[in-house]
Formats: C-alpha cells, structure tokens, sequence
C-alpha cells in the first residue's frame, strides 16, 4: 500500500436498494475524511400539517399512507397514544390481534430488506436478481416468508399496502375461524424455514468492524417489545414515552429533509440490532438456543449483524403470531367505543427499522391540534454518518474508489433506511 | 395440469385501476367458469408478484402504463421487451418488469407470458379512472376473453 496521502471526492448520486431517495457526499483532503454527508433530499411530505384539523378516526388511515412498507407501524403508534389520551381499554382480543398484526409486518418488512436489499451486498451482486442466480433456493424461501408475512397484515388490514382495519378502540372487524385456521397451518410451516434463514443469515460473512454505540429501544417486563413498553437505552435509561423530549432531541440540517436526532448529545441506534441488544433476554428459549448456535455474542457492537437480528425476529414475529392465534375466537365486538378527550397523546412502538415516536395535541372534539411524528430513520441518520466516517477508517482509506463507494453503500443499506418515511417539513426562512 | 392465471395489477387511485377494470370486465365475460383459470387482482405487489406467478402454465399481467402514448392505447410486450430488464433500485420501485426479471432469475417463470399496458392519464387518489381507459379496459378483456377461447374452446 502506498505511503502517498491521497484526496478523492466521491458522490453517490442516488443510493441503490434503500427506501426512497438519497445521495452521499464523501471527501478525502490528505488521508482524512473531510466531508461526509448523507444526503436525504426526497420532498418535504408535510404530513404532520395534513393531520392538523382531522377528526381521531381519520388518524390510522391517514398515517397507514405515511410508508407502504411499515404502514402497521404507523397505525399501531398512533392508535396507542390516542386511546391512551381517551382512556380506551382495549379488549384483551384487541390487544393481541395488534401484535399479531404488527408481526406481519415485521416478517414482511425483515424479509424484504434481507433478500431484495441487504444481502445482494455480501454476495458481491448488484441486485437481488444476481443474487437469486447464486442463491435461488434462499431467495425463493425470503420471497415466501415475505408473502406471508403480507397475508398475516392482510388479514386484519383488509390489504397489506396502506392497510385499513384498525381503528381508535381496536380493530374494524375480525377474520373468521377458517381465515385464522388456514393462517395458523401456514405460520407452522414456515417455522422450519426461518429457523434455517438463522442459520444461513449467521454464515454469511460480515466485515469485522467493532464500533461503540448507545442502542435504544423499547422493553416490557415479558415481552419481548414491539407494539409496547417503555423506552430504554443501552446506557440504563428507561423512560415512557411522554418523556420522550426529555431525553432526545431532533435538529435540522441543512443537507436533509430529514431531520437528526441525538441522545444526550450524541447519535443513536435505533432498529433490530439495537433491540436484540437490548432485549434479547426476553427472546424465547429456542430462538435463544437457536443464536447461541449462530455464535453471534450480544450485546454486538458490528452493525454488519443486523441483518441476522431481522432473520432472528422474523422467527420471533413468527411464533409470537402462531402462539396469540392459537386459542382465536371470533370477539363479541372487535372495538369498544371511544370518547374523545382534550390533551396530549404520545405513543411508542417498534417500526421495523426501530422506534417510532407520535405525539398529538388534541382539542375535545377529537380533533388534531398538532402532530409530531419522529420515525427510525432520522434517528438513526445521525449514527449511519457517524457508523459511515468510522467504519471508512476500519475499512480503509486507501481503497481504490469504487470499493470505498461500496463499503458506504453497504454500511448505510445495512440500516434499511426508510428515507421516504423520514422526510420532513423544512424550515423555510425568507430574507428580502 | 397447470392453470392459466390473469392478474391485473393496480391501485385505487385514479386510472391506475386500468388492470383491476379489464379483470372486472374479463369476470363479466365468464371466462372464470372454464377450468383452470384464475383471476386475481392484486393491489401493488412489489416483489410478491414473483411467488404469485410460480406454477402457471400460461401468465397474462395487465398493468397501468405511461409511455407517452394516446390514453386508452393497448400495448401488448412480449418477453423479448423485458428480459434484460433488472433495475433494482428499491423496494419503493420494485414493480411488474422488477418481478419478472427476479422470477426470471429464479427460473420459475410460466412457459407463456403475456403482459398488456394500458396507457393512462394520471393515477390521483380520489379520483375515478378516465372514460378512456374504462374503455380500453373493456376491449382489452373481450380481446383476452376471445384469446381464451382460442386457445382452449369451452364447447
């Protein structure tokens, strides 16, 4: 290798295999890393301002359209912080049909992200349809185990793009015996497939790339947390989500129409590995058994393993769904009525990609005063920079361009950034 | 023995109904009643249309297009239009030529494969789909419905 301290400017115009769009500008003055900017710059989508003035019912379908990827995420969020406000006990039914619905996605959206997005990157493939000439049988089980997950969000959503059956105080209906029979039979049989996604997903070498980093996420006393809990940190903070603005703190920047949040000052990981860090003691015993095989040692400290934390919820999400159905009956009422309350709502759950915040200002007749929503991927916007200047240093400076433009690439699809579902109205400031 | 299987692909917004309206209008023939054939409408697939196309013996997919042309104008592709097709730029983008290409990699595409686009004028949430397109719909199903009958007579 060469002792000459080299300047290179790399930009990557559009990222590839991401949810929306993106770019990334790096610049190398002398050996170091001058300039590294992930740049989000899909329109401003001004959701939180179309809900200002919307009556609580419209809000679930309204925020489903926020991302066709975790729409569940959205609505789930949403409907937590506001029955919470109305003071809504959902019927135990309810409650465990939401997280049967919410493991759906998860399924869906952790398959989708392995096969199609991540993966291609550790075979050396452009795409996943290079990948599937190399690896047909892994493809075609991540195709089927995604497109279960999509008929387990149908069931309960009426569809699974933008889905439509929740609703404040539960679900607009229920899926008949049969529907939740034949669901049960193909839960089954895709366990033996997830548990063998594992076992490949852990064989597939990583780069070694060992950096410190707080994970946040949500946790419950017994569950292992996706639609509840309270919000912990790898630092020992555990807070409801009302205390959310406490703690964390989103700012803008110029390059993003998304905004970065930080913890205490510094970036954060949010998403599967922050959550398997955090919570993996709350997995159950077979999944458990199943990483110890794996050899993957948690907490990690790799960012690479996230895509063996996806493989190892979607067995989760899997399981969970077989075990809340297993005893289904059809429920007298799938919702309870609600009366809506003046005040502020907030809610938390586990989006795929990691926690999803809402917060809503509400007046008595039930409708939105004001909106906040701070999804995953402008959490974690801040720590992919961060993860992208140290694991260039790890990986090396001196590559030959295209492999630098490569090992960033892969470091920020590593993340599975929703960069649609990230954007946010920016401040406009005129001056005349 | 493998069945036919006609998919039309949509969304509810706007003329972006085109393929879910030539299915309508296929039903409305009677063409469901032969043996072996299926009618589906799927509401953007993305990546799952690759495992709903697995064991057909003959494929037909009807989308939405907007290729410049004439709205209501019928295109029929062929495979030799999109078999070098392989994008893969995102989850967001991953549509019907993505899943042929990923199908088509996977050697599980049906021996037979017909895709048509009709052209259409916008696809606004809310909004119904043009009286072009409705058109176009119908006469493509009546040209799909006599292909059937073509291939395979019901008497």
């Amino acid at each position: 290798m060469s002792d000459e301290r080299r300047s290179v400017a790399i930009h990557v115009p559009v990222l590839a295999r991401v949810e929306g769009e993106g770019a990334l500008d790096l610049r190398i003055d002398d050996g170091d890393i001058s300039e590294l900017r992930l740049r989000i710059f899909e329109p401003p989508r001004f959701f939180e301002k179309f809900l200002e003035g919307r009556h609580y019912a419209e809000i679930p379908d309204m925020v489903a359209r926020i991302c066709g990827i975790c729409p569940v995420a959205y609505q789930v969020t949403a409907a937590q912080a506001l029955e919470q406000l109305f003071g809504v006990e959902l019927s135990p039914w309810a409650r465990a049909m939401r997280r049967v619905f919410y493991c759906g996605e998860w399924i869906q959206s952790h398959s989708l992200h392995i096969h199609l997005l991540a993966a291609p990157d550790f075979f050396g493939c452009n795409n996943a349809i290079e990948l599937a000439k190399i690896a047909p049988d892994e493809v075609r089980r991540g195709l089927r185990i995604q497109a279960l997950g999509n008929a387990l969000m149908d069931l309960f959503g009426a569809r699974s793009v933008h889905p439509v059956g929740v609703r404040i105080g539960g679900f607009h209906g229920a899926p008949s015996l049969s529907r939740i029979q034949d669901m049960r039979d193909r839960l089954r049989d895709a366990l033996p497939e997830a548990e063998a996604l594992i076992r490949w997903a852990a064989t597939i070498p990583m780069p070694q790339d060992d950096q410190a980093f707080v994970s946040v996420a949500l946790r419950h006393p017994g569950d292992y947390a996706i639609e509840r809990g309270g919000i912990a940190a790898s630092d020992g903070l555990l807070i409801e989500a009302h205390d959310f603005d406490a703690h964390f703190a989103e700012r803008h920047e110029p390059h993003s129409t998304a905004l970065f949040s930080s913890y205490r000052g510094q970036p954060y990981l949010v998403g599967p590995l922050a959550r398997l860090n955090l919570n993996h003691d709350r997995l159950p015993e077979r999944i458990q058994a199943l990483l110890a095989e794996s050899g993957l040692a948690l907490p990690s400290r790799n960012l690479f393993h996230s895509l063996v934390a996806r493989a190892v919820e979607i067995l989760l999400a899997l399981q969970e769904a077989l075990r809340l159905l297993e005893h289904y009956r059809l429920p007298d009422s799938p919702w309870v009525p609600v009366t809506p309350r003046a005040g502020i709502a907030t809610g938390c759950t586990e989006a795929p990609r990691g926690l999803l915040w809402h917060r809503y200002e509400m007046d008595s007749d039930g409708c939105v005063v004001n909106a906040r929503i701070v999804p995953p991927t402008s959490q974690n916007q801040a720590r992919i920079e961060e993860d992208l200047r140290l694991s260039l240093l790890n990986f090396g400076l001196d590559h030959a361009d295209e492999a630098l433009r490569l090992h960033c690439e892969k470091v920020i699809r590593n993340y599975d950034p929703c960069i649609s579902c990230a954007t946010h109205f920016l401040r406009l400031n005129v001056e005349r | 023995m493998k069945p036919i299987r006609i998919l039309g692909i949509g969304s509810p917004s706007g003329d972006d109904q085109a393929g879910w309206l030539t299915v309508d209008a296929l039903l409305g023939t009677g063409v469901q009643a032969r043996d072996r054939v299926i009618i589906d409408k799927l509401d953007r697939p993305g990546a799952s249309l690759t495992t709903q196309m697995e064991d057909a013996a003959w494929l037909i997919l009807i989308d939405a297009m907007q290729a410049g042309g004439d709205v209501g104008r019928i295109r029929h592709f062929g495979q030799q239009d999109w078999m070098q097709y392989g994008q893969g730029l995102s989850s967001h983008g991953f549509g019907v030529l993505d899943a042929l290409a990923l199908a088509c990699a996977l050697g599980s595409l049906p021996p037979r494969i017909d895709l048509y686009g009709i052209e259409i004028a916008s696809a606004d949430p809310g909004l119904p789909p043009d009286n072009r397109v409705r058109e176009a719909a119908q006469r493509l199903a009546r040209h799909l419905a006599a292909e059937l009958e073509q291939a395979a007579p019901s008497h």
